[in-house]
């Protein structure tokens, strides 16, 4: 059976997208493209997770569940974690 | 240079977004000494020594932020409410435009060269036979550097096949274009406020945010939330920056208070225009050259450094500067604003437009403004541009070559072969020093475009992405347009 992609949103809220979510859309240049390849990534609006949430912003999803304060580095080991467990 | 995210931006950015907050809501006074508490919490694993000299950065952050000469005005005893208090009955003057911290300062040593234990101590040593002061010696079948000797010019560390040298720099000095930082006697940084061009450089170089720039934003926070007519000018390199569309964004600082927002590619269009035929009559009466002249860190550097550029760069006005008539003559009785990448924007403002200009602030400001006000770029209803045909070209003066570019669009050759345009890509020392012999030996171009910041306006000091997503956005955005 072929694997269904793994869905990662990034928060371009305002804040997120000034907080360092900016930097995660350059996604091409950091992750590993066997990885990108399995994925599908885009922009969302506000996923509104800086009202409620008590985590720090960016705020990325994937797979329907939120991580907060991500970086480029946490970006890549959730994704790659993320396929695998796909 | 730093990287354009690092701990200390985003830190920065959550300093002034909390201060603003505090601002908007009346809070200012009541909450200013309890912020440093509240943004380094205890429980925090400090990056500096200790969380308590992390709180105290924070307070001369927020100090910094209500533009507040930290150098001249710097008093322990009294609480950050006192000079909130100050702040808001009285605007404090713009320049000088940097400021240092000194407990901030970490005193890094002396710029040098080193040679680690990489060293293999091999037999070819070519370190030894490039080096032109005889300064290497070998102890133990180890290189070592006598510093006494050692005249810094990295040609051991070129040639070291182990890469065992190692250049320790200090960074500011290092940033400077111009040699306007110095360490005191305590090898404490110091800013030479005369010498300085405001570029930003050092301030975005320094790794433990000891330079700081006096922040414009409280002026325009206030007029903001005092409810006056206030227009924003936003600059060409604000595409890009933000999430959203430029239409989106006029909503956006629209939603922030601004009456009404022009573009500064607008007034960028009449700084093309008079420049192509400025450097048509020039090059009529057989000058030899002739630089442009809307980058304020160039035009600093030419009126403090290279007093013989003043003659060849152009007289045009900035883009800046015709938008402001721009906004004068549409809105008679409302104060401008500039937004944009720049430090030294601010300098020209204060210096040229005292009377024109009421306020300069960054992009990396505007989008504290937007967090503080919970507002979302992304989720507002596009605003209308107008037309923006005849100036949509003048965007690209945001990047390298771009204004060149624009200039010759408009420029008349009669059928002549074009004039040759050149770009100055970034002030450093080395192009500060090729500049410098232009008296002498003019340069092979007849329109030389300088542009202090490398890549252009799209990687100023006060930028929130980094150049090249910010080329990536900008990209995509002209490509939705069509």
């Amino acid at each position: 059976m072929k694997k269904s992609k793994v869905k990662v949103r990034i928060c371009l809220g305002t804040a997120c997208f000034v907080q360092g979510g900016a930097d995660l859309l350059l996604y091409n240049d950091f992750v590993d493209p066997a990885i990108l390849a399995d994925c599908e990534i885009e922009g969302c609006s506000c996923l509104d997770e800086c009202k409620v949430g008590n985590g720090s912003a960016p705020y990325v999803s994937i797979n329907d569940k939120i991580y907060s304060g991500v970086n480029q580095d946490m970006f890549c080991k959730l994704l790659a974690e993320a396929v695998k467990n796909a | 240079m730093l990287e354009l995210n690092n701990q200390y931006t985003l830190m920065k950015r959550k300093i002034d977004t909390e201060v603003l907050k505090n601002f908007f809501n009346d809070t200012l006074v009541e909450n200013a000494d309890r912020l440093p508490l509240e943004i380094i919490p205890k429980h925090r694993t400090p990056f500096r020594c200790c969380i308590y000299k992390e709180r105290a950065m924070v307070r001369y952050r927020i100090m910094a932020i209500s533009g507040i000469d930290i150098e001249r005005d710097d008093d322990e005893e009294k609480p950050l409410a006192e000079y909130m208090k100050e702040v808001l009955a009285e605007d404090k003057p713009p320049l000088p435009l940097l400021t240092t911290i000194s407990t901030g300062c970490s005193g890094c040593p002396k710029s040098q060269y080193r040679i680690s234990d990489g060293c293999r101590g091999c037999f070819a040593r070519p370190c030894m036979s490039n080096c032109p002061k005889d300064a290497i010696i070998f102890i133990n079948g180890q290189a070592h550097i006598q510093e006494d000797r050692c005249i810094r010019c990295g040609k051991c560390m070129e040639v070291c096949p182990f890469h065992a040298v190692v250049h320790i720099p200090v960074p500011c000095e290092e940033a400077c274009p111009v040699d306007a930082i110095k360490k005191n006697e305590d090898g404490i940084v110091e800013i030479e406020h005369n010498k300085c061009i405001g570029c930003g450089k050092c301030v975005r170089s320094c790794p433990f945010g000891a330079i700081v720039e006096r922040s414009g934003l409280f002026p325009v926070a206030k007029m903001l939330k005092n409810g006056e007519k206030v227009v924003a000018m936003i600059a060409p390199a604000i595409e890009g920056q933000f999430p959203g569309t430029l239409g989106q964004l006029k909503a956006a600082i629209k939603k922030a208070g601004f009456y009404d927002v022009v573009e500064v590619a607008e007034g960028a269009e009449v700084t093309s225009i008079k420049e192509a035929s400025e450097l048509h009559e020039r090059l009529e009466e057989g000058e030899n050259f002739m630089t442009t002249s809307c980058c304020p860190s160039y035009m600093e550097l030419v009126d403090i450094h290279i007093p013989y550029l003043k003659q060849k760069r152009s007289t045009t006005l900035s883009p800046m500067g015709y938008s402001a008539e721009i906004v004068r003559e549409k809105y008679p009785d409302a104060k401008s604003v500039f937004i944009g990448p720049c430090f030294a924007k601010k300098v020209e403002a204060a210096k040229k437009y005292r009377d024109s200009i009421d306020g300069v602030i960054t992009f990396a400001e505007l989008a504290s403004i937007f967090v503080a006000k919970d507002i979302d770029v992304r989720e507002m209803e596009a605003d209308d541009l107008g037309d923006t045909a005849s100036f949509e070209d003048c965007r690209q003066f945001a990047l390298t070559t771009g204004v060149a570019g624009c200039v010759m669009a408009r420029y008349d050759n009669e059928g002549k072969p074009a004039p040759k345009t050149m770009s100055i890509n970034g002030l450093d020392k080395k192009t500060v020093r090729l500049m410098k012999t232009w008296e002498k030996r003019a340069p092979d171009a007849d329109l030389v475009e300088v542009m202090a910041c490398e890549g252009g306006c799209i990687a100023g000091p006060g930028t929130i992405v980094k150049p090249a997503l910010a080329v990536k956005l900008r990209t995509a955005a002209k490509a939705a347009q069509k």
